[in-house]
């Protein structure tokens, strides 16, 4: 009953790219999901507007820090010097968001995104009102990723590789012509 | 054919992409998760019928300012208006084992096809319940596609009974079950 339409969806994409496809549709999620969340701590202030901005989420994560390590890190080295961070996080974020999207270096994406997960999990993990497995998931996902040929799959090199050679074989066909006539 | 050169032990293209290792991380990762969340919720008595209409009629649907999660997609509350809250106390017992068979499937890799289809289903009617409101949507979009990952790449055939199954038995009718 659906095994034929899981075949012929299968079937679409050689075979040894078959497996890849779920994993890229994920990746391309993921890289939607990271740009999405910069809308909270867009520059220059890094405010959230009406929602909670970076620095509000900085201050739960200090005030109820799982790992004391992680609170003392947060309060004396990166609140004292939030812009910075601000501008760290949002530049890593935009970056791993762009290159899981487009499938552009893919793998070092998705293991800067795996690094990015667990801080989020640390650093979380006691704040009243999160699920830790929400980042448990976007670990296990840059993992996966990062160990598949996700990057194969769906990207922004490989549409414009297929566009180039569609516009090069247009030109010959043309050229071809031009010499026959 | 397929079957008798998997039981060889020679791969055939279609036993690689049926084992990817990916499938098999997200399987563990999905089906663990299922059992931790399962094993809150009973801690909670969430499924007790007393307990169960309140997530629905208390939180829900409500809005943020009252509590709530504030969930928008108001025909989603009329179906489970007129199904699930119709009968708590029986759809509290139906969630218990269905969220249990769920985790098992997809922690043992056994009848993997049918517990990951019964996982799209679930995560995506969340997905469905939560979408609009307070609640952080992704999480919801992270579990359908997991499950949607391990549903088309076989993930129950690799470090899975499935695998075993398959070599034994052949393949399930509609390839729905292993």
């Amino acid at each position: 009953m659906i095994e034929p339409i899981v075949r012929r969806v299968n079937g679409w994409f050689p075979d040894n790219l078959s497996p890849t496809w779920p994993i890229a549709l994920a990746r391309m999620l993921l890289g939607l999901l990271w740009l999405g969340t910069l809308r909270w701590k867009l520059p220059p202030d890094f405010d959230g507007g009406s929602q909670r901005g970076l620095r509000e989420w900085l201050d739960l994560e200090v005030e109820h820090a799982a790992f004391s390590f992680y609170g003392i890190f947060i309060e004396s080295i990166v609140i004292p010097n939030f812009t910075l961070f601000a501008w760290v996080v949002f530049i890593s974020e935009l970056l791993v968001g762009l290159g899981l999207l487009f499938g552009i270096a893919t793998r070092a994406a998705a293991l800067f995104g795996l690094l990015l997960s667990l801080n989020l999990l640390v650093g979380l993990l006691e704040v009243p009102g999160e699920w830790p497995w929400s980042y448990i998931l976007m670990a296990m996902w840059h993992g996966t990723i990062l160990v598949s040929s996700a990057g194969t799959l769906w990207t922004l090199p490989n549409l414009l590789k297929t566009i180039s050679g569609r516009s090069t074989s247009r030109t010959t066909i043309e050229e071809n012509d031009y010499a026959s006539n | 054919m397929q079957a008798t050169e998997e039981a060889v032990g020679v791969p055939t293209q279609a036993g690689m992409r049926k084992g990817a290792i990916g499938a098999t991380v997200t399987r563990l990762a999905l089906g663990f998760t299922t059992l931790f969340t399962w094993f809150d919720n009973i801690s909670k008595d969430f499924y007790d019928g007393a307990n169960f209409p309140g997530f629905f009629n208390d939180y829900l649907f409500v809005s943020a300012e009252d509590g709530g999660n504030g969930s928008q997609l108001f025909f989603v509350q009329d179906i489970l208006n007129a199904t699930i809250l119709q009968a708590p106390e029986f759809f509290g017992w139906v969630l218990t084992f269905f969220e249990l068979g769920i985790a098992i499937g997809l922690i043992f890799g056994v009848f993997t096809r049918a517990a990951s289809l019964a996982a799209i289903g679930f995560f995506v009617n969340l997905f469905l319940v939560y979408v609009g409101g307070e609640e952080w949507i992704w999480t919801y979009v992270l579990l359908s596609a997991a499950a949607i990952a391990i549903f088309f790449d076989w993930g129950g055939r690799l470090l899975g009974v499935d695998q075993f199954i398959a070599k034994a038995r052949g393949e399930s009718p509609f390839g729905l079950i292993w």
